[in-house]
């Protein structure tokens, strides 16, 4: 663990658990700017374009060029915003997604707090986000941005109930709800992960199979929605609400807003992966292992953390660059009629196989 | 001092302040913004305590749903901010000699109670474990009676809401 | 109930198609050329800027006089019967200075019709499409190939001349009087 490495460092309490909870912030900056550079290149690649080539080698500065331009802007609040809610709302979003990343581990050595209730906490936090999206809608006094809060407020309200239940799935399963020790209860190969039925025994593990496939998609789908992605968003819409919540926000607040979303992704995607696809766990074993040594492995386990994330973050963008928009009605029916009474009959047959 | 007093106090101070605020602001969006901070502060307390798990069911059920409706309601509704809002004050010799009275009570309870004062009780290791044993097998019934409660409660909003 | 679950079928299914063509395309090349180092060849009568080649051009204003919106604008000197201007490619006799040969190309509409009544096809249209100046003054072509002193040469010859034909007509006087002294003049 690296808090304790950084205890002994530093003999301080109080700087190490600072620079504990600072390293995800270094994880998720860098992060930010390569999914900017991702989507844009994804986005133009499956529309038959090449997506930014001027800045650096096929672009690859160009996410550093747009920060520069957003830091150079004009911080421009309207003369008839609420000037406190404006102004504090890009902080209350971007803390919300980041205190989720105090439960996720990114490797063995390495977890914000080993929190017992680590998932429960990140579906908890999440709410903070949707408290600053409302706030930003309201401090904008604008209708556009308005209805997009509220949208967006309906949307995570409603998709947290399908999340929960894939949630409490997954305690029924394994009895923890603590991320890290999900992660290295699936361990050794990917044939442990969760999705191929985790460690039951016997005829269990692959009754389970069918059920853990229904509610990756079911959790995939929410979290998808949670995170206001394509074809969910409706909250961002730009051919009806110009930018939603964030219309009147520029400069580096709008920054903060994009990278409180990035950051979003990128949790969502790292809940999938921890809850499904073993966390850090690599699929095959570890080179650290064979080699003997012993430093290589929490490398090794944040490589395959970052790349199962980054995975579910491009299957994200594909997803968006696939499908249209969803209506508002379309939204909540998908929701109430079919994922919430998928998952709860996933749920029901789950616990029947656990305890047969 | 420690970590742990520090902490303490500044949640107090948290949640005394938004309370006030949330008490005396004429804006009734700053009254929801400012409730969000006093849930938070007291679910910062039940964390303090060792009750993670209330600590995150109050985030949930407080921040994450009764607050939000409370802000889409007052979102949706037309024109709210701009209605007067009496603050002034009525029927104070009443009101304060209630209020004396319920302080006195509260005040002497504090005092007189036997608080158990057990700082290094170890908290139990796995809460969620311990709630939901206790749950499903002590207070099975009552647990049950809610549910079915909170059932009715449903039903009945929707057959309203259908009319 | 059938429709329930044939709607979860319909949708996972169209979802995985439109997956499957969105990852295709991920792979087929870009059809984006990047422009300033890759540029489409132009058809062949493309009409993009004039281009006046001055060893053909007789100066005989024909492309002026053509032009809708009085983009061009020539200027004449007429030879010495002593100098040889040369011949233009295709075998015309050449008789003129052209001392002022400006093509604001600012004001040109690209009509091409300037192209057809030229006689020696010295005046065409190229495919060159990129001069986009900082000032406007910087669009106004000129085409001349004679320097400054060499157009105040010819022109200081040009009035040479017609002084002394002038003076030639004035000296002997006698046979004709009341012819007037201007009309030679009149072709410039």
């Amino acid at each position: 663990m690296i808090y304790d490495f950084l205890l002994q460092l530093t003999g301080n309490a109080a700087i190490s658990s600072l620079i504990n909870s600072i390293i995800p912030l270094t994880f998720i900056i860098p992060f930010a700017l390569f999914a900017v550079y991702l989507e844009r290149k994804v986005s133009a690649h499956m529309q038959d374009r090449l997506g930014p080539m001027r800045v650096g080698w096929h672009g690859w500065l160009q996410s550093f060029a747009d920060i520069l331009k957003l830091l150079q802007k004009e911080d421009i609040v309207t003369a008839d915003a609420d000037k406190k809610l404006f102004n504090f709302a890009p902080v209350l979003v971007f803390a919300g997604s980041y205190a989720a990343f105090a439960a996720i581990p990114f490797s063995s050595a390495y977890i914000g707090t080993n929190l017992d209730l680590g998932l429960l906490y990140i579906v908890a936090v999440t709410s903070l986000v949707v408290a600053g999206i409302l706030m930003a809608g309201w401090g904008s006094n604008n209708k556009y941005s308005l209805l997009g809060a509220v949208r967006s407020a309906a949307q995570i309200v409603s998709y947290e109930i399908p999340t929960t239940l894939v949630i409490v799935t997954v305690i029924v399963m394994t009895g923890t709800l603590n991320l890290h020790k999900l992660s290295t209860d699936q361990t050794s190969s990917f044939y442990n992960w969760l999705i191929f039925g985790g460690y039951a025994a016997g005829w269990h593990k692959f009754a389970l199979i069918p059920s853990m496939f229904v509610g990756f998609l079911v959790i995939f789908i929410s979290t998808l929605a949670e995170v206001n992605r394509t074809p969910f968003d409706i909250p961002e819409a730009e051919s009806e609400l110009v930018a939603g919540y964030h219309t009147e926000y520029s400069g580096m607040k709008f920054a903060m807003f994009f990278l409180a979303e990035y950051a979003n992704m990128f949790a969502v995607s790292a809940i999938v992966a921890t809850i499904f696809f073993g966390g850090f766990q690599s699929p095959f074993g570890y080179l650290g292992n064979t080699l003997g040594i012993s430093w290589l492995r929490p490398i090794e386990e944040f490589f395959w953390f970052a790349s199962k994330g980054i995975f579910f973050v491009f299957v994200q963008m594909w997803l968006r660059w696939t499908l249209p928009r969803l209506r508002v009605d379309q939204l909540m029916a998908m929701c109430w009629k079919y994922l919430i009474p998928i998952a709860v009959v996933n749920l029901i047959i789950v616990a029947l196989i656990m305890v047969l | 001092m420690t970590y742990y007093t520090v902490s303490f106090y500044l949640f107090a101070a948290i949640i005394l302040l938004s309370a006030y605020f949330v008490v005396t602001t004429k804006n009734v969006i700053y009254a929801a913004f400012n409730l969000l901070l006093t849930f938070f502060g007291v679910a910062g307390f039940y964390a303090l305590l060792g009750a993670d798990f209330i600590a995150i069911v109050q985030l949930i059920v407080y921040v994450g749903g009764i607050l939000i409706l409370l802000l889409f309601g007052v979102m949706l509704t037309n024109k709210i901010t701009d209605t007067e809002i009496k603050t002034g004050a009525f029927q104070v010799l009443p009101a304060s000699i209630i209020v004396g009275m319920f302080s006195g009570v509260l005040i002497a309870s504090m005092t007189n109670n036997r608080w158990i004062v057990s700082a290094n009780t170890p908290v139990a290791a796995d809460t969620l474990r311990t709630i939901g044993n206790i749950l499903m097998n002590q207070y099975i019934l009552i647990f049950e009676v809610l549910g079915v409660l909170l059932l009715i409660a449903l039903i009945g909003a929707a057959s309203i809401a259908r009319k | 109930m059938t429709t329930y679950f044939k709607n979860i079928y319909t949708a996972l299914y169209t979802l995985f198609v439109g997956m499957k063509i969105t990852f295709k395309h991920l792979f087929v090349p870009s059809v984006t050329i990047q422009y300033p180092e890759v540029k489409l060849p132009m058809a062949d009568r493309i009409r993009n800027r004039l281009y006046v080649n001055m060893d053909d051009c007789i100066g005989c204003d024909q492309c002026a006089r053509a032009c809708p919106v009085s983009c061009i604008s020539i200027e004449t000197v007429k030879s010495m019967p002593t100098e040889d201007l040369g011949k233009t490619s295709q075998g015309k006799k050449k008789a003129l200075w052209v001392t002022k040969f400006d093509i604001d190309i600012a004001k040109c509409c690209f009509c091409q019709l300037c192209v057809f009544p030229c006689p020696t096809e010295c005046i065409y249209m190229t495919d060159a499409y990129e001069f986009s100046e900082f000032e406007r003054s910087g669009l106004n072509y000129s085409f001349v190939t004679l320097n400054a002193d060499e157009i105040a040469e010819k022109k200081s010859n040009f009035a040479k001349m017609e002084a002394e034909k002038a003076a030639a007509k004035a000296a002997p006087k006698p046979p004709k009087a009341e012819e007037p002294a201007s009309k030679p003049a009149g072709d410039a």
